[in-house]
C-alpha cells in the first residue's frame, strides 16, 4: 500500500501536478487517521492533501483508479455454490482437458474457475514478458489497452473461449444439470470481464510509472534561457505551466514595490484629518500614494516569427491583470485589431487561440508602419500621459514606410514607450529591419529572446 | 472528540448543514491534523456557512475576518488604542506630577517615568483584531478568513506566518502563543491565484453546486413550509438555469431565497405568473433574465412581471 501511494504521487508529479514533500507527508499522516478501509473516504483524503487546485482534479480522477482501482468487480468463486459431487465432476472434466493444453492457459483457467486474482508478482512477470517495462512513456489509454491485450494473448485468452465450450460440453455429458452449467458460465464470464479490467488498469498504471520514472531521469533543461524559436511543442507546454508560477513571483514583487512606494511624501491633508481625534497631535502619519498601478497599451506583432513570444507575453500579462490598472491590447500583422475583449474572457488558452486564429500569419505581409497609422487613426485616445505603450515586435517592416512621425507622436502622448524585441541588437537594422530608426523614439528597449528576459522585462515594466 | 467521518457528518447535520462525505472527511482530517481548510468554489454554495455550522457543532466561539484589498496587520491582528492612551495620560497628569515632583534630577524623573511605562503598553490599551482574538482566546475557537483572494499578496504572506506557528509577537508585550489552536477555515472565490505556500499548508476542498437531490434536501431543511412537489419543481428549475451559460449562476442561497419567496406568495405551482414575478430573486442581470424567459418559454423581452391574463 505504502509503495503504491508513493508511486501514485510520483505519477501525479509526472502528470504536471505539483506535490511537495510536506504535502505527501500530510497524506501519509491523514491516512493513518482516516484509514484506507472506506474507498470514498480514502480518495477524499488523498485528494484534499495532495491536490490544491480544482484544475488538477481531472488528473487526479484519471490516475486514482489506475492505482487504487475503483470498484473493480470482485472475482467470485464459481465453485462455492456447487455440491461436492458437482465439484468433482468439474475437476474431472478439467483434468481431461488440461492434459491437452498449454501451461499458460492452465493458469488462466485456474484464475477464472477459482475466482482468484492474479498476484502482483504474476502481473509483474506478465508485464515483463510483453515489454511494458520498456514501453515509451507517452501514456494514453489506447496504449494501455494495447498492452493489456498483449497480456491477454500471452495468457491464451483467444483459445480460452474454445476451451470453455469444450468444458461445458464435457460437463453436460457427465450429466450436470443445465441450470448449474448456465450459472457457472455466467460467473466465469463475469470473472473474465473483471480480469480483463484488472489487466487494463494494471497496464495503465505501469505506463504511468514509466512516465514518472522518465520525468525523474530527464534532466530539467534550463528552458528559461532557451530562445523561444528553438522550443519543441512539449517544451512549450512545460513553459506554459511555468508561466503561472513566474507570474505569481512577479506579482508579489510588484505588490511589494507598490506598498513600499507608499512611504513617499507626507500627505498633510490626510494626516490632519486622521489626527483630529487626537487633538491634532500627529500620531498617525499619512503618506501620499506615490505610485499608481500602470496603465498599459500593448501592440503585439503576431507574425509567424513573433508568435511564441507574443503568446507568452499575453499569458504573463493576463496573469498579472490585478497589478495593472487597465490594459488594452492590439494585435497586428498586415493590419491592426483590438483584441482587448478577447482577453477579457476567463480562459487564457482559448483567448490566445482565438487571437492567433483571427490574425493568420502571412508571408512577408507584416506592415508595422501602416498598423501604427491605423492605431493613430482609430485608438489614439487609448494613450494618455499615464499610459505605458508597449510594442512587442521585431521591427521588420518588409521595406514598408516605418511611419516614424506616428511613433514619435505616440511617444509624446504616452508616459513611456517600451519596445520589446526578440532579436539580437546586432541584427537590428539589417535587411528589412527598421529597429534602428525606431530606437531613438523609444524610452526603453528590451531584448526578449527567452523567458528569462521576458520575465525581467515585464518586471521592469510594472516597476 | 469526533472519531469518525460519520460523526462529523452527523454533527453538521444537527446544525442543519448538509455536508457531503467529501466535506465531512476534510473537516475530520482538519481537526485531526490541525491544519487549516481552504474552501474554494462559486459564491453562495455555503462555504462560509460551513464554518459557522462547524463552530456551532463544536460549541466554539466563531471569529470572522473579512478580507478586502488593502487589509493590513493593524486591521487583522492588533492595534494600539492611541486615543485611550492619550486620554489616560491626560487624566493621570496630576498623579504623574506627584510621582515626579520629588525627583532630584531630570535623569531620575525619566527613570521613574520609564518604570511606569508598562502601564501604557499593556493589554489594557491593546485593541485585538480577529487574528489575535483567535490566538489569544481562552476557549478553542473557529476562525474564518473569508475571501482571502481579495486581500493583497503581502497580507497572504503575513497570514502564512501566523497560520504556521499560531503565535504573534508584539514588540511592547512579547510573544503571545496560542493556548488552543483554532480551527481555521479560509474561503476563496478564486478571483486570483493564491500562493503555493499558502495552499501547501491547507487542506483543500472544492465545494461546487450540489446535485438536485442534495439541493432539494437543503431546501426541505431550510424552508420546510414549501410543499415537497413545488420544492422539487423549483430546484429542477434552478438546475436548468445553471445549464444556461448565464452571466451569474443562481447560487444555493438564492435558491433558498426563491423558495422563501414562493412560500410568502402562497404559490401553488410554478406557473407563468409566479415565474415572472419571482425570477428576479434568482437572476441579477437583465440579459440573464431575458435568456431565462426564453428558456422557460415565457415569451421574449416584453419586460418585467407583465403577465398575460
Amino acid at each position: 500500500m505504502e509503495e503504491r501511494i508513493a508511486r501514485f504521487i510520483a505519477a501525479l508529479r509526472a502528470a504536471g501536478v505539483r506535490v511537495s514533500i510536506a504535502e505527501s507527508q500530510d497524506a501519509w499522516q491523514a491516512i493513518t487517521y482516516a484509514g484506507a478501509s472506506q474507498h470514498s473516504v480514502f480518495r477524499t483524503t488523498l485528494r484534499t492533501t495532495l491536490i490544491k487546485d480544482a484544475r488538477s482534479f481531472d488528473t487526479f480522477d484519471e490516475l486514482f483508479p489506475l492505482y487504487f482501482g475503483v470498484d473493480t468487480p470482485p472475482m467470485t468463486d464459481p465453485q462455492s455454490e456447487l455440491t461436492p459431487e458437482q465439484q468433482q465432476q468439474l475437476q474431472d472434466a478439467l483434468q481431461q482437458l488440461l492434459q491437452e493444453m498449454a501451461a499458460d492457459l492452465e493458469r488462466l483457467l485456474e484464475w477464472l474457475l477459482g475466482g482468484r486474482r492474479p498476484s502482483e508478482a504474476e502481473l509483474d512477470q506478465l508485464a515483463q514478458q510483453v515489454g511494458l517495462d520498456q514501453a515509451p512513456p507517452a501514456a494514453s489509454s489506447q496504449q494501455a489497452q494495447r498492452y493489456a491485450r498483449r497480456m491477454q494473448q500471452l495468457l491464451g485468452w483467444d483459445q480460452l473461449q474454445e476451451l470453455l465450450e469444450k468444458l461445458w460440453e464435457a460437463l453436460a455429458r457427465q450429466g450436470m444439470s443445465p441450470d448449474v452449467i448456465e450459472q457457472l458460465k455466467a460467473e466465469v464470464a463475469a470473472n473474465q470481464a473483471a480480469l480483463k479490467e484488472q489487466l487494463g488498469d494494471y497496464a495503465g498504471m505501469r505506463l504511468m510509472d514509466n512516465r514518472a520514472e522518465e520525468a525523474q531521469r530527464r534532466p530539467i533543461p534550463d528552458l528559461m534561457q532557451r530562445p523561444f524559436e528553438s522550443l519543441s511543442t512539449a517544451e512549450m507546454d512545460q513553459m506554459r505551466e511555468q508561466i503561472r508560477r513566474l507570474a505569481a513571483r512577479l506579482r508579489s514583487r510588484a505588490a511589494l514595490r507598490q506598498k513600499r512606494g507608499k512611504n513617499g511624501k507626507l500627505d498633510a491633508k490626510a494626516t490632519l484629518r486622521a489626527n483630529l481625534r487626537y487633538g491634532s497631535v500627529p500620531f498617525e502619519i499619512r503618506m501620499k500614494q506615490r505610485r499608481r498601478k500602470p496603465k498599459i497599451v500593448v501592440v503585439l506583432d503576431v507574425s509567424t516569427s513573433m508568435r511564441p513570444v507574443a503568446e507568452f507575453f499575453l499569458r504573463m500579462l493576463y496573469q498579472l491583470q490585478d497589478q495593472i490598472q487597465k490594459t488594452r491590447s492590439f494585435a497586428f500583422n498586415d493590419h491592426l485589431e483590438d483584441v482587448t475583449s478577447d482577453l477579457a474572457t476567463n480562459d487564457i488558452d482559448q483567448a490566445v487561440q482565438a487571437i492567433l486564429y483571427r490574425l493568420p500569419p502571412g508571408y512577408y505581409s507584416t506592415d508595422l508602419g501602416y498598423c501604427l497609422c491605423q492605431f493613430q487613426d482609430a485608438y489614439l485616445d487609448a494613450v494618455d500621459r499615464r499610459t505605458t505603450l508597449i510594442i512587442l515586435g521585431d521591427g521588420r517592416n518588409n521595406y514598408n514606410d516605418p511611419a516614424l512621425e506616428t511613433l514619435a507622436l505616440l511617444g509624446r502622448r504616452a508616459r513611456k514607450v517600451i519596445w520589446m524585441n526578440p532579436e539580437y541588437p546586432a541584427q537590428w537594422g539589417t535587411g528589412d529591419s527598421d529597429m534602428l530608426l525606431y530606437q531613438p523614439l523609444c524610452d526603453e528597449i528590451y531584448q526578449v529572446r527567452n523567458l528569462e528576459q521576458l520575465t525581467s522585462a515585464i518586471d521592469r515594466m510594472l516597476g | 472528540m469526533f472519531e469518525t467521518v460519520r460523526a462529523v457528518q452527523k454533527a453538521l447535520s444537527e446544525q442543519r448543514y448538509i455536508a457531503s462525505e467529501d466535506i465531512a472527511t476534510v473537516i475530520f482530517l482538519a481537526e485531526k491534523l490541525g491544519k487549516p481548510v481552504l474552501a474554494e468554489g462559486p459564491a453562495g454554495v455555503g462555504k462560509t456557512e460551513l464554518s459557522k455550522a462547524w463552530a456551532a457543532a463544536t460549541q466554539r466561539s466563531f471569529i470572522r475576518l473579512q478580507c478586502y484589498e488593502g487589509l493590513d496587520e493593524s486591521k487583522a491582528l492588533y492595534e494600539w488604542e492611541y486615543a485611550k492612551q492619550m486620554l489616560y495620560t491626560q487624566l493621570l497628569r496630576d498623579k504623574l506630577s506627584d510621582l515626579l515632583s520629588d525627583a532630584q534630577s531630570l535623569a531620575e524623573a525619566a527613570d521613574r517615568l520609564a518604570a511606569e511605562e508598562d502601564v501604557f503598553f499593556s493589554e489594557r490599551f491593546l485593541l485585538s483584531r480577529p487574528l489575535l482574538r483567535a490566538i489569544d482566546s481562552d476557549e478553542p475557537a473557529v476562525l474564518l478568513i473569508d475571501e482571502i483572494d481579495r486581500s493583497d499578496a503581502e497580507f497572504e504572506a503575513f497570514l502564512l506566518e501566523v497560520l504556521s506557528d499560531f503565535q504573534v509577537s508584539i514588540p511592547e508585550l512579547g510573544t503571545i502563543v496560542a493556548r488552543h489552536h483554532p480551527t481555521v477555515f479560509l474561503t476563496s472565490n478564486n478571483t486570483r491565484e493564491l500562493s503555493e505556500a499558502l495552499k501547501r499548508r491547507c487542506l483543500y476542498i472544492y465545494i461546487g453546486y450540489p446535485d438536485t437531490e442534495e439541493e432539494l434536501e437543503i431546501v426541505r431543511l431550510k424552508v420546510p413550509d414549501l410543499s415537497p412537489q413545488l420544492a422539487r419543481q423549483a430546484v429542477e428549475a434552478v438546475h436548468a438555469l445553471r445549464q444556461l451559460d448565464l452571466k451569474k449562476n443562481p447560487s444555493v442561497s438564492e435558491t433558498l431565497d426563491w423558495a422563501r419567496a414562493l412560500v410568502t406568495l402562497n404559490a401553488t405551482a410554478l406557473d407563468r405568473e409566479v415565474l415572472e414575478n419571482t425570477l428576479t430573486v434568482l437572476l441579477k442581470y437583465e440579459s440573464d433574465m431575458a435568456r431565462a424567459r426564453r428558456a422557460f418559454g415565457l415569451g421574449g423581452n416584453s419586460g418585467h412581471g407583465r403577465a398575460n391574463r
